[in-house]
């Protein structure tokens, strides 16, 4: 098994665990009806407690390019799911789906991200809404 | 406050400096491993009852869970709003740990992070990975009387005994706090009294696993004693990990300022 299919197929034993609250409150933060799709490239990645961020550039039809922000899982989820920092990297181009920020920002709960080569891996906490 | 800290500090040490590690434990007939002193050996990393247990001593899946309301004894009058409290856009009543307060015991028992046991003939020591938190809890007679001059506090004064193979804790002088991670898309909060009394009791039921009973005595909330039955799982291959919650915690009950997010952060 290639590291990027051991990657993936521990990032889908996330899929099986039922929504309950980690640290935060994925209700409280982020609205369930507003699902997010972009496609863009990876600005930033902050691998950090208690949750992780990354941010994805995205370019429109005129070239005007706009900042998205994305959490994620803690950190230990990840890592005892097999899920390591650098599966995401500055440059990637990925797209990622998640549901919007309640308060209308540029922020999103980045519970599935797709590489270029089709790979995807889930980043969001067990108790996120689960992007299909 | 430095003094309790320097003892709380020297205490773990000297717990850890004595604790036995599990691979020099021997086992029993039931494969249940057995300290020096003959007790069940509970030293180890444990996926506790916040995690669906696999059975894979590399992975585990974490959920954290909530405790079930059809296990709870029934509340006393005028007190269901102890229990519940409606979602009030107030993060220190809806959920005090979304600016890294903490867990508190009744809702660190079934957090989603794994936990360090170190037992020694005399305390229990328990690291919790979520938010550093730790117990040293004392060994001694059954049913004894806690400490007279106990502070409420968020993980309160435990002591342990023994009970044949069952590890008995017990835990007074918790502040009035959350009971679980019960959510606003629940419907609210949940919370505990400060006259909340917590009795853990803990079985191996074979190398690897354990039942792990709360019994939930709240006397201002509830008519009578109620009991939870979780388990806990070994995973020896794990370590707990550094969390540092205010390392980078964002969008505090869904307000994310410009602080927050990427105007600041991605630009840099």
């Amino acid at each position: 098994m290639t590291r990027a299919r051991m990657t993936c197929a521990a990032a889908c034993a996330l899929l099986t665990a039922l929504p309950a609250a980690a640290h935060h409150s994925f209700a409280t933060e982020y609205d369930r009806t507003k699902p997010v799709s972009v496609t863009g490239t990876v600005r930033k990645v902050e691998w950090r407690n208690p949750h992780i961020w990354f941010y994805v550039d995205v370019k429109d039809d005129r070239g005007r390019v706009t900042t998205w922000g994305f959490s994620g899982a803690p950190p230990a989820f990840l890592q005892r799911q097999g899920i390591p920092s650098s599966v995401l990297k500055v440059g990637d181009t990925v797209r990622v789906d998640g549901f919007r920020a309640r308060d209308g920002s540029n922020n999103a709960s980045g519970g599935k991200v797709t590489f270029a080569d089709g790979r995807s891996v889930f980043t969001a906490s067990p108790e996120d809404v689960r992007p299909n | 406050m430095r003094c309790l800290l320097i003892i709380a500090a020297g205490a773990l040490i000297a717990a850890c400096s004595t604790a036995q590690a599990p691979e020099s434990s021997a086992s029993d007939q039931q494969g249940i491993p057995r300290a020096a002193d003959g007790k069940p050996d509970f030293t180890g990393v444990w996926a506790g009852p916040g995690f669906v247990h696999t059975g894979n001593p590399d992975t585990d899946k974490p959920q954290v869970r909530l405790y079930t309301e059809a296990n709870m004894a029934p509340i006393k009058p005028g007190a269901r709003e102890r229990l519940y409290r409606p979602y009030a856009k107030n993060v220190l009543i809806d959920d005090p740990t979304a600016v890294c307060l903490p867990n508190g015991l009744t809702r660190q028992i079934p957090s989603p992070y794994a936990q360090q046991w170190i037992q020694t003939p005399t305390q229990l020591v328990i690291l919790y990975e979520y938010m550093h938190f730790f117990r040293v809890i004392p060994f001694g007679p059954p049913n004894r009387p806690h400490a007279p001059d106990v502070e409420p506090t968020y993980m309160g004064d435990s002591i342990a005994w023994w009970e044949d193979d069952t590890l008995v804790i017990d835990t007074i002088g918790l502040k009035e706090w959350m009971l679980d991670a019960y959510h606003a898309e629940d419907g609210g909060s949940r919370w505990h009294s400060d006259q909340m009394h917590v009795v853990e009791r803990l079985r191996l039921t074979d190398a690897m696993n354990a039942s792990y009973e709360v019994t939930i005595d709240d006397p201002a909330i509830f008519e009578r004693p109620w009991v939870e039955k979780w388990s806990m799982q070994r995973k020896p291959s794990w370590k707990i990990l550094e969390n540092v919650c205010e390392d980078n915690n964002r969008c505090i009950a869904g307000n994310c300022t410009p602080a927050d997010v990427q105007l600041s952060s991605a630009s840099q």
